[in-house]
C-alpha cells in the first residue's frame, strides 16, 4: 500500500511539457530536498524521510523452516495424490481417443482393401483377360499342353510345352 | 439487537441452504433417471458398426460378388432451391449442373421427398462436403450404405443373382442363401466431445458379418461355358441353351451357364424383360428327346436281359401303337444290336427296350435317377421337372416316355443323371456351395441307384455313341468320352402340335474309364437339322469338356491326333437323333411338312394319348442280312498306347484290360467286327 508521502512524491511531477518538469527540478533544489510538494491552498509541509535498512538482519526461525518445508511437502504430497487419482482417468481419455482414432482407421483400411481386392478382380476377369489375350494374338493352352514346375500353388511357374 | 439480526441471517443462511438441498434432492434422486439420460444423450452417442454381406468366391478363392461402403448424397427436393442445390452439388459433386436442375426440378414438382444425387461419391467429395456441412449448410445429407459389385458383370449371373437396393437378394444364390449372407451391424456407445468425436467405447454390441461362400464354381470354366452357350444360341438362333458342368464324384457344380444373361450389377428397370434373368439350367423344364434313352437302357440292363449285343428289332423305323405311328429318324433299320440301336438314337429301339422294362419299373428309375423332384440346390425357383403319376399314365405313355417325351427335365437333372452313369452308378445330389467362411461342406451320401456293371455298361453305350453316333461331333482330342445326343420337337400348346422347333442336346463325361467331368448342353429353340442335338450342343460340349479336361489336369488317354472316322458319321442325316413320332391324324400337316431324311412327327399331348385306342404293334417285315463289318486287327504283343492308337486310327471301340502287353483278344484276329462291337483286350505285364 502506497504512503501518503509516496502518493504525494508520484504526483510530484506535472505530466505536461519537459520545460515544465525542468522547472519542477529546478525549484526542488533550491528547497530542502526532503520536502514534498506542498498541497494547494493548504499551509501545510510533508518531508519525505529516508529510513535505512541495510542493517537490519532477519532474526533465524528455525519453525518457520520447518513449516515452510512441511508446507511443500504436503503441496508436493497432494500433487502425487492428485495426479495418481486423475492420471487413470486422463489416460484412459487419451486412449480412447487413439482407439477410436485407430478403429476408424481400421475400418477405413479395411474398406480401402476392399476396394483394391474388387479392382483386382475387376482386372483379372476373365472375360478381360480373354480379350486382352485375343489383341495378343495368344491362345488357350491345350489340356496337357501346361505343365507346373513348382507344384499347383497360385502364381506358382508353369511351363508350357 | 445483534442477535436478532444473526437469528434473521441464520434462518436465511437455513432457507437458501434448504433450497439448494432440495433441488439436489430432485436433481440427484427425484428425477435421476430422467437427467441422467439427457446427459447420456448430449455425451454419449451410438455408433453403427457396418456388418458388410458375405462375399461371393469361387472355387479358386476368386471373388464373383463383394459389398463395399459407399456414401451418398441425399436431398430433399421440396425443401431446397433447385438453382442453389444444382450449382452447389454440381459443382462439389462434379455433375452436369442443367441435368441436375432438371432431375431435382421434376423431383420436386412429383412431390418425391427424397432423392439421391450421387451414389459411391470419392473421398474428396466426401470430404468437401463435410467441410459445408460444418459450415452451417444442412440441406442435404450423407446417407452411408453397403454396395453389391460383381467384378465379373455377367459371368456367373444366373448362379449368383443380384441384390435389391437395400442389398437383399432377389434372384440367385444371393436370395436363396439370403439369411447366411446378411450380415448383422453391430452398435457402439461412445462418449463423445464437445466436437462429436468418440472417446471411449461403453457398451459394444458385436457386428456379426455375413458368411463368405466358396462356390464350387470355377470362374475359368464358367467363362468358357458362357462364351461357347452364348456363340451356339446365336449360331443355331436358338432361343435360349444352358450348360452345365459337374464333377461326378463330388457332385460339384463346376459351371452353370444360361443364356441369354444379364448384367448383376446393373439393378432391373420397371418393365424390363424377365426372361434373361431366367436360369435355363435350372427353372425351365423341357422335353429332353433322346437323352433320356439313357434311363430306358439302364433299366433294361438292369431288370430284364438285356445286353449291348442283344438284336433288337427295330421294325425298318417304324412303329404303329394304335392311331399312333412312330418313326425312327434312320428309316430301314432293321434287328441291330442294342448297342447300335443306342448309338444311332432309335426310337423303335429304345421304344421296345421301354417294352421289356414295363411301366411300374420304367416310372422307377426316372424317379431312381431323380426326375421329377428337385436337385435341392440353394438356388430359388428350381423346377422340378415332370414326372406324371402312374396312375395318369396313358396307353402309349411308356413308348413316349422311352424316348424322352411325357416328361420334362431341367439341365442340372440331366447332369445329376449323367453323373450317376459316369460314377458307376452312385447318384451324387449336385452341390453349389463349397465352403461357408472357411468351413468345407459336407457331401451328401451317394445313392446306388445302378449295378456298377450296368453303370460300365451304359459308359461303354455312350462312348459308342460318340465314336460311331450321332455324337461323332462331341469327340474330343486326346480324350476317350461318351455321351447321348438328344433332339426334341417343341410342342406349341397354343395349336397343339409339335413344331418343327427342337431342345437340341447332349450329355455326356470324359474319359470314359474314369470320368472326371459331365457335361449337358442344351439349346432351346432351335431349327432345322443343324438345331439337332449332335450338331448344335454336341460340339459345345466339346469345347466345354476340353476345357475342363485341361482345367482339371486330367492326364489325356487317347492319342493327340484325332483317327480318320471310319465308323464316325459322315452326314448330317447321320446325327439326326430326333426323338419324336409322329400322330398321323393330328399332325398330317408336320408329316407332310417334314422333311424325307427326318420322318418324324409328333404325339398327342398327354390327355389326348390316354384316351387312345389299346396298343398293337405292328410285326416287322423280315430283317434283311446282317451288314459286314471290317476286320479285327491283331494287337497281340503292342503296349496299350499302341493298341489305342491303332484302334483309334482304324475307328474300332477297345475295351483294355489289365496292364502291360497285350495277350489275349476277343474278338480273335481276323474276325470280321460288328458295327458298334467293340473288341476286348487283355493286357499282362
Amino acid at each position: 500500500m502506497a504512503t501518503l508521502s509516496a502518493f504525494l512524491k508520484k504526483n510530484e511531477a506535472p505530466a505536461a511539457s519537459p520545460q515544465g518538469a525542468d522547472a519542477t527540478r529546478r525549484m526542488r533544489a533550491v528547497r530542502d530536498p526532503f520536502q514534498l510538494r506542498a498541497l494547494p491552498h493548504e499551509h501545510l509541509f510533508l518531508y519525505n524521510k529516508r529510513i535505512d535498512n541495510s542493517r537490519l538482519v532477519r532474526e533465524a526461525d528455525p519453525k518457520s523452516r520447518g513449516a515452510c518445508w512441511s508446507a511443500i511437502g504436503a503441496a508436493c504430497v497432494l500433487g502425487v495424490l492428485l495426479t495418481s487419482a486423475f492420471a487413470p482417468s486422463v489416460a484412459t481419455t487419451i486412449a480412447g481417443y487413439k482407439v477410436e482414432a485407430l478403429r476408424i482407421e481400421e475400418r477405413r483400411l479395411m474398406e480401402e482393401r476392399r476396394g483394391l481386392d474388387l479392382q483386382e478382380a475387376q482386372l483379372l476377369s476373365p472375360a478381360r483377360l480373354d480379350l486382352l489375350a485375343r489383341q495378343n494374338n495368344l491362345v488357350a493352352p491345350s489340356p496337357g499342353q501346361v505343365s507346373h514346375l513348382e507344384g499347383k500353388p497360385q502364381g506358382a511357374v508353369a511351363m508350357a510345352k | 439487537m445483534v442477535e436478532r439480526r444473526l437469528t434473521v441471517l441464520a434462518l436465511i443462511v437455513l432457507l437458501w441452504g434448504g433450497a439448494i438441498l432440495k433441488n439436489l434432492i430432485k436433481l440427484q434422486i427425484v428425477q435421476h433417471q430422467e437427467y441422467a439420460k439427457r446427459a447420456r444423450s448430449i455425451q454419449e452417442m451410438v455408433v453403427e458398426i457396418p456388418a458388410p454381406r458375405g462375399s461371393i468366391y469361387d472355387r479358386e478363392g476368386r471373388p464373383l460378388a463383394m459389398s463395399l461402403a459407399s456414401r451418398n448424397v441425399v436431398i430433399n427436393p421440396m425443401k431446397v432451391d433447385v438453382g442453389v442445390a444444382s450449382d452447389l452439388l454440381g459443382q462439389l459433386l462434379h455433375l452436369d449442373r442443367s441435368e441436375l436442375f432438371i432431375k431435382i426440378k421434376q423431383a420436386a414438382e412429383t412431390k418425391r421427398g427424397f432423392l439421391v444425387v450421387k451414389r459411391q461419391i470419392s473421398t474428396d467429395e466426401y470430404e468437401n462436403l463435410l467441410h459445408l456441412k460444418t459450415r452451417g449448410v444442412e440441406w442435404f445429407s450423407l446417407a452411408h450404405e453397403s454396395q453389391r459389385h460383381y467384378p465379373n458383370g455377367t459371368l456367373a449371373a444366373h448362379v449368383l443373382g443380384s441384390v435389391d437396393f437395400e442389398e437383399h437378394g432377389n434372384a440367385g444364390i444371393e436370395k436363396g442363401l439370403e439369411q447366411e449372407l446378411r450380415g448383422v451391424p453391430g452398435k457402439i456407445r461412445l462418449l463423445a466431445d464437445v466436437h462429436r468425436r468418440g472417446i471411449s467405447p461403453q457398451t459394444t454390441i458385436p457386428a456379426k458379418p455375413g458368411v463368405s461362400l466358396t462356390l464350387t464354381i470355377d470362374e475359368r470354366l464358367q467363362f468358357v461355358a458362357e462364351r461357347e452357350i452364348a456363340a451356339a444360341v446365336e449360331s443355331h438362333n436358338a432361343q435360349s441353351g444352358s450348360v452345365v458342368v459337374m464333377r461326378p464324384d463330388t457332385g460339384d457344380i463346376l459351371a452353370m451357364a444360361s443364356y441369354p444373361t444379364y448384367d448383376p450389377n446393373v439393378p432391373m428397370e420397371r418393365g424390363e424383360s424377365q426372361k434373361p434373368r431366367m436360369n435355363h439350367a435350372y427353372s425351365v423344364p423341357f422335353e429332353p428327346g433322346s437323352v433320356y434313352k439313357v434311363v430306358t437302357y439302364s433299366a433294361g440292363f438292369e431288370t430284364t436281359n438285356l445286353r449291348p449285343e442283344t438284336p433288337i428289332n427295330c421294325n425298318g423305323g417304324i412303329l404303329r401303337l394304335g392311331i399312333r405311328t412312330i418313326h425312327d429318324s434312320h428309316s430301314g433299320t432293321w434287328v441291330v444290336p442294342a448297342m447300335y440301336a443306342f448309338a444311332h438314337s432309335s426310337n423303335i429301339g429304345a421304344i421296345q427296350v421301354g417294352f421289356k422294362v414295363g411301366q411300374p419299373t420304367m416310372y422307377d428309375y426316372m424317379k431312381r435317377f431323380g426326375f421329377g423332384q428337385k436337385t435341392g440346390l440353394p438356388l430359388p425357383g428350381e423346377s422340378p421337372g415332370k414326372v406324371y403319376r402312374l396312375e395318369k399314365w396313358g396307353k402309349t405313355s411308356l413308348a413316349s416316355v422311352s424316348m424322352g417325351q411325357e416328361v420334362s427335365v431341367t439341365t442340372v437333372q440331366l447332369a445329376q443323371a449323367a453323373a450317376a452313369v459316369a460314377n458307376g452308378g452312385m447318384l451324387v445330389k449336385p452341390r453349389l456351395v463349397l465352403k461357408r467362411n472357411d468351413r468345407t461342406e459336407s457331401q451328401a451320401t451317394p445313392v446306388r441307384i445302378l449295378k456298377p456293371e450296368t453303370a460300365i455298361t451304359m459308359r461303354r453305350m455312350m462312348e459308342d455313341v460318340v465314336l460311331t453316333g450321332t455324337g461323332s461331333r462331341a469327340r474330343l482330342a486326346g480324350y476317350s468320352s461318351g455321351g447321348k445326343t438328344g433332339s426334341a420337337q417343341i410342342y406349341d400348346f397354343a395349336s397343339k402340335h409339335y413344331t418343327h422347333t427342337y431342345n437340341g442336346s447332349f450329355m455326356g463325361f470324359a474319359p470314359v474309364t474314369n470320368p472326371q467331368v459331365v457335361v449337358v448342353v442344351t439349346l432351346n429353340g432351335t431349327h432345322g437339322e443343324s438345331g439337332f442335338g449332335g450338331s448344335s450342343a454336341a460340339p459345345t460340349f466339346k469345347i466345354v469338356t476340353a476345357e475342363a479336361l485341361r482345367v482339371g489336369e486330367v492326364p489325356k488317354d487317347l492319342p493327340e491326333k484325332l483317327p480318320t472316322p471310319t465308323l464316325v458319321a459322315k452326314n448330317a442325316a447321320d446325327l439326326n437323333d430326333l426323338a419324336l413320332s409322329d400322330l398321323e391324324r393330328v399332325n398330317e400337316d408336320l408329316l407332310a411338312e417334314a422333311d424325307e431324311s427326318l420322318v418324324a412327327a409328333a404325339p398327342a399331348p398327354l390327355s389326348a394319348l390316354a384316351q387312345g385306342p389299346p396298343v398293337a404293334i405292328v410285326p416287322a417285315p423280315p430283317a434283311p442280312p446282317k451288314p459286314q463289318g471290317p476286320r479285327v486287327p491283331n494287337f497281340r504283343g503292342m503296349t496299350m498306347r499302341a493298341v489305342l492308337a491303332e484302334a483309334a486310327a482304324k475307328g474300332l471301340s477297345v475295351l483294355p484290360d489289365g496292364n502291360g502287353i497285350a495277350r489275349l483278344q476277343s474278338p480273335p484276329p481276323g474276325a470280321p467286327l460288328q458295327k458298334g462291337e467293340r473288341i476286348r483286350v487283355q493286357f499282362v505285364r
